[in-house]
């Protein structure tokens, strides 16, 4: 909301600079994102959180400036009375046929004899600081006043309004509005509209019809200040991505109590600017009366939240400045009556946060909790210690850490021969590139290579992330993998790194099941979530042997296709004395194998040996039909 | 006898000091103090001595003895310095070293770790949930029912529902960590104290400062007496931990619907020291940590009795907290996989 100095100042006396005062109006809660000179004149521009309606207008902020200031805002004079009703001359009929459900306030007046025109400069001037386009007297002072006061007015033509009657009804959905900007619009089931006898001339709270616009050849205007229901309105410019100023208002909760003084300033403006005389009684259909209500506040509790001790006249004063007229209802109890504009404040909490804020966050004194250290444990425990382990070695072992989108494109699913039929997916992704829920590390991990080629020979990433399975959302599984991808490491190089990895959590699975030889290079997919549950991290200690061992090499002949690991595997089958196994050399069609022997107790001696080293060779020939090198 | 000894002192320093390397040093060592040295001689003449000159020779021999000892130490460890000298003048030393190959951990990940470590020193336990989140987690059980105008702050991705039985709309992916406050709440009894670091998700399209996913973490307290300076306290400990002890910080009163009173954390800008640039919308501050003192309707949907708990919670933005700790002026900087800018943590 963009706001100028000198219009704040036609109702408060203001004696911060403007860089101090929009620092003071950031600490009270009317964020202040820039401050802007023009001319002689400053722009402020506000954030306006969602439950402060009444700060969309100018008045509003200007009563916040007031309680900083420790001063009274001045209104301007209301010169129109609706009082003297007898005073109208001829009265024009309107009927008005509303409910109070969906429309829980319904003020309105007829003016007749108005001329349309061009506004004074100083109202459009003024209109065009806030950001607004100046278009007619008419319509130019229904969106000044509604700036200015924070309730939306729209103006109709009234001579348009088809059989004098307007009633308040909800749309059946599918029915064509043009808006009085020229757009069209099929209206949403529920939407809350106006029609006349024969057609809509109103889309409530959001936007006036076409067919019932103020225009150069209007010459009676009805002016309608209404109050709308939140969710209504909030459910119809969501379905038609389509909001006003006046819809920000009434979907954060307008001020019900302030509909007449609207209108009244509204009338003073049209009279004196556009000319004509008030031609019909005022309309004031209402749910109720929309009364100031009471909230109480303990002392007590205030400070206890808080934890500062503010006194009791202290907490008053700040009240006054607020406007909230508290009075002093038991020794510990403060009674404070709530203006209507602040529809925000309904319960002691949001009166302590009243006092809190006014009297300056950053003047409070800093204190750490008191209470026990919670020793028993949280649900949804995540423990880092496992992945930074991981991580160690992985980076220990060169590879570097990716942190990447979990949402993919349907053509990385598509490369990576993943059917997106069965991939989870996003209604209203923000681009076709991050459509999907990505089932695997692996796409994004050979992008990151692809795109580091250019730059370096050798590439090594991974990364630990969540990764979303499907096939459907009810059957919807979230898991971490651990990926990496490599176009410089040996497979038996990934392997070790793996093998290290589930050694390190005495995991027994077979690292090969996990790796992949791609184009691109050598990639391994672990699901963490998996194998975080059959880790094993306690780790006992092994005494060092205090007996020398034996080590020797034996070279056998074999066929290719005799995987290496079943021949260790026999090998380590023949005696429990045989404590390790490597292959250490490969040559045609011969392998050599080194052993360690070893005994916990005693000394090994040859002979004993050379039986373990007979039954090896045995066992072999049977099992692979092995011969012996000479 | 003291004559002696003073002469094999002299002797044995004035070699020692001549001596070119350690081999001279080694047979100096055995030629004086070995077993058949000349001083390991003369201290057996000791005892033909009579008793009363015994301990004032004594004392002598023992400082002779240090004194040789010291002497071809410190002649030993120059011998030594100058040896790795001229083999140092051998060789090219300017040529760069060979680093070894080792990779990078991701800055947001360092920084995770480095957060959790903080909170934990406060007692904090970490907790990790859902990204694919329920409507009421993330919002209706955060005091933001349907059609509140709050919900527009977090423009929402919704799931595609096709052959699955669920409502559209209802499952989503999470815009905020708060939903773990419920599901937490709803499982334990207090005190807690719990903190969440996690990606979201947002219909936001992206430039330096937004994007449609990013890092946060979430933290609360409940516990009996829970006090607003208690929240100020924390924050400024956790912030002056992670970006140093002379930040600044100011504190502003915001609203969301799940706070009562609402807290928003200010942060000079560390890109461009409050000056104001593109990173901090030329304000000189940066938002870096949302909180404020948990809504009573929040305690009462998970079964709380709000007179007797109360508590606080707070959110940090970690995406941001690393671009601001490390100077990077682009939040996609950290989603980009190029090792240009990994290796440089």
């Amino acid at each position: 909301m963009l706001v100028p100095l000198s219009w704040l100042k036609e109702y408060v006396d203001i004696k911060l600079s403007p860089k101090d005062l929009g620092e003071r109006l950031t600490e009270v809660g009317l964020n202040t994102e820039k401050i802007t000179r023009e001319g002689d004149d400053v722009i402020f521009e506000f954030e306006i959180t969602p439950n402060r309606p009444d700060l969309l207008s100018v008045v509003g902020i200007a009563r916040e400036i007031a309680a900083i200031e420790n001063t009274k805002i001045k209104l301007p004079p209301f010169r129109s009375s609706f009082a003297g009703q007898a005073k109208i001359k001829k009265a024009l009929p309107l009927t008005i046929k509303t409910d109070s459900k969906i429309n829980p306030r319904f003020t309105g007046i007829i003016i007749g004899g108005v001329k349309v025109r061009e506004s004074p400069n100083w109202l459009k001037e003024r209109l065009l600081k806030t950001g607004q386009r100046p278009i007619n007297n008419i319509v130019d002072i229904t969106n000044y006043v509604m700036l200015e006061f924070g309730n939306p007015l729209h103006a109709f033509d009234y001579k348009k309004i088809k059989g004098s009657v307007m009633t308040v009804h909800q749309a059946k959905g599918g029915e064509k509005f043009t808006s009085v900007d020229k757009i069209s619009y099929h209206l949403p089931k529920g939407a809350v509209v106006i029609s006349d006898s024969e057609k809509i001339i109103d889309l409530c709270g959001i936007k006036g019809e076409l067919n019932s616009g103020t225009f150069e050849d209007t010459t009676t205007v009805f002016i309608r200040v209404p109050v709308e229901v939140p969710v209504l309105i909030r459910k119809t410019t969501t379905s038609l991505s389509l909001r006003s100023d006046a819809s920000s208002i009434f979907e954060r909760g307008v001020n019900a109590g302030g509909t007449i003084d609207a209108l009244k300033r509204c009338v003073d403006l049209i009279l004196s600017i556009a000319g004509g005389e008030i031609s019909g009684e005022l309309i004031d259909t209402k749910k109720e009366d929309f009364l100031p209500w009471k909230v109480h506040l303990g002392i007590e509790r205030l400070n206890k939240i808080l934890g500062i001790s503010i006194s009791e006249k202290e907490i008053l004063g700040l009240l006054q400045r607020l406007n909230l007229n508290p009075s002093k209802k038991t020794r510990d109890i403060i009674e404070v009556t709530v203006p209507t504009y602040r529809n925000d404040l309904k319960i002691e909490e949001d009166i302590i946060e009243e006092v809190a804020r006014l009297y300056g966050y950053n003047k409070f004194p800093k204190t750490i909790p008191q209470g026990q250290i919670p020793v028993k444990q949280i649900p949804y425990l995540k423990d880092f210690e496992i992945e930074k382990k991981i991580k160690n070695i992985l980076v220990a072992s060169s590879f570097s850490e990716i942190s990447t989108y979990s949402l993919i494109s349907e053509k990385d699913l598509l490369e990576n021969k993943i059917n997106p039929d069965i991939t989870l997916r996003v209604d209203n992704p923000v681009s076709r590139e991050f459509e999907y829920l990505r089932p695997s590390l692996i796409p994004n991990l050979k992008k990151g290579l692809l795109q580091n080629k250019p730059y370096f020979d050798k590439i090594n990433l991974f990364e630990l992330g969540k990764v979303y399975l499907g096939p459907t959302l009810d059957k919807a599984k979230e898991e971490y993998f651990l990926s990496g991808i490599s176009n410089n490491k040996s497979y038996f190089e990934i392997k070790g790194i793996i093998e290290k990895i589930f050694g390190e959590f005495a995991i027994k699975d077979n690292p090969s099941d996990y790796i992949n030889i791609l184009d691109e290079g050598i990639s391994f997919e672990i699901n963490f979530t998996d194998f975080e549950k059959s880790i094993n991290l306690s780790k006992v200690y092994t005494p060092i042997p205090k007996y020398p061992s034996i080590i020797e090499d034996i070279n056998i002949i074999v066929e290719d296709k005799v995987p290496t690991g079943k021949i260790i595997k026999e090998i380590q089958n023949q005696s429990p004395l045989i404590v390790r196994v490597d292959l250490l050399d490969v040559f045609e069609s011969s392998r050599t194998f080194h052993i360690i022997y070893q005994h916990k107790e005693r000394n090994l001696t040859n002979e004993e040996v050379s039986k373990i080293r007979e039954k090896i060779l045995v066992a072999l020939k049977k099992a692979f039909k092995i011969k012996i090198k000479e | 006898m003291e004559e002696e000894l003073i002469q094999i002192k002299n002797s044995a320093v004035s070699l020692a000091l001549d001596a070119k390397d350690k081999k001279e040093l080694d047979d100096l060592k055995i030629r004086f103090l070995g077993r058949s040295g000349r001083l390991t001689l003369a201290l057996k003449e000791l005892s033909k001595l009579p008793k009363e000159k015994r301990p004032e020779v004594g004392k002598l021999a023992n400082e002779v003895k240090n004194t040789i000892e010291e002497t071809i130490l410190e002649k030993e460890s120059q011998v030594t310095k100058q040896k790795s000298q001229e083999l140092k003048e051998k060789i090219d030393i300017s040529i760069p070293g060979i680093k070894p190959q080792i990779g990078h951990l991701h800055p947001m990940t360092q920084v995770i770790y480095d957060v959790v470590n903080v909170f934990k020193g406060l007692g904090y336990q970490t907790a990790d949930g859902p990204e694919i989140e329920t409507d009421y987690y993330n919002f209706e059980a955060l005091n933001i029912p349907k059609d509140h105008p709050a919900r527009d702050t977090q423009q929402t991705l919704y799931l595609d529902t096709r052959n699955a039985k669920v409502n559209p709309g209802e499952i989503i992916l999470r815009t905020q960590l708060s939903g773990m406050q419920a599901r937490a709440m709803e499982k334990i009894k207090p005190p807690l104290r719990v903190i969440v670091p996690g990606k979201v998700f947002r219909y936001e399209q992206v430039d330096a400062s937004h994007g449609f996913e990013f890092w946060q973490l979430e933290g609360f307290l409940v516990d009996t007496n829970v006090k607003l300076t208690d929240l100020f306290g924390t924050i400024d400990y956790v912030l002056r931990k992670l970006m140093g002890e002379n930040i600044k910080l100011k504190f502003a009163t915001t609203n969301f619907p799940f706070v009562e009173p609402g807290v928003d954390t200010y942060i000079e800008c560390t890109v461009c020291k409050g000056k104001g640039c593109s990173f901090c919308k030329m304000s000189g501050w940066s938002e870096i940590m949302p909180a404020g003192m948990i809504h009573p309707n929040v305690l009462k949907a998970v079964g709380y009795s709000s007179r007797q708990w109360n508590g606080f919670a707070f959110c940090i933005g970690l995406s941001r907290l690393v671009t601001l700790r490390y100077k990077m002026d682009d939040l996609r900087l950290l989603t980009n996989p190029d090792m240009r800018i990994l290796e440089q943590f």
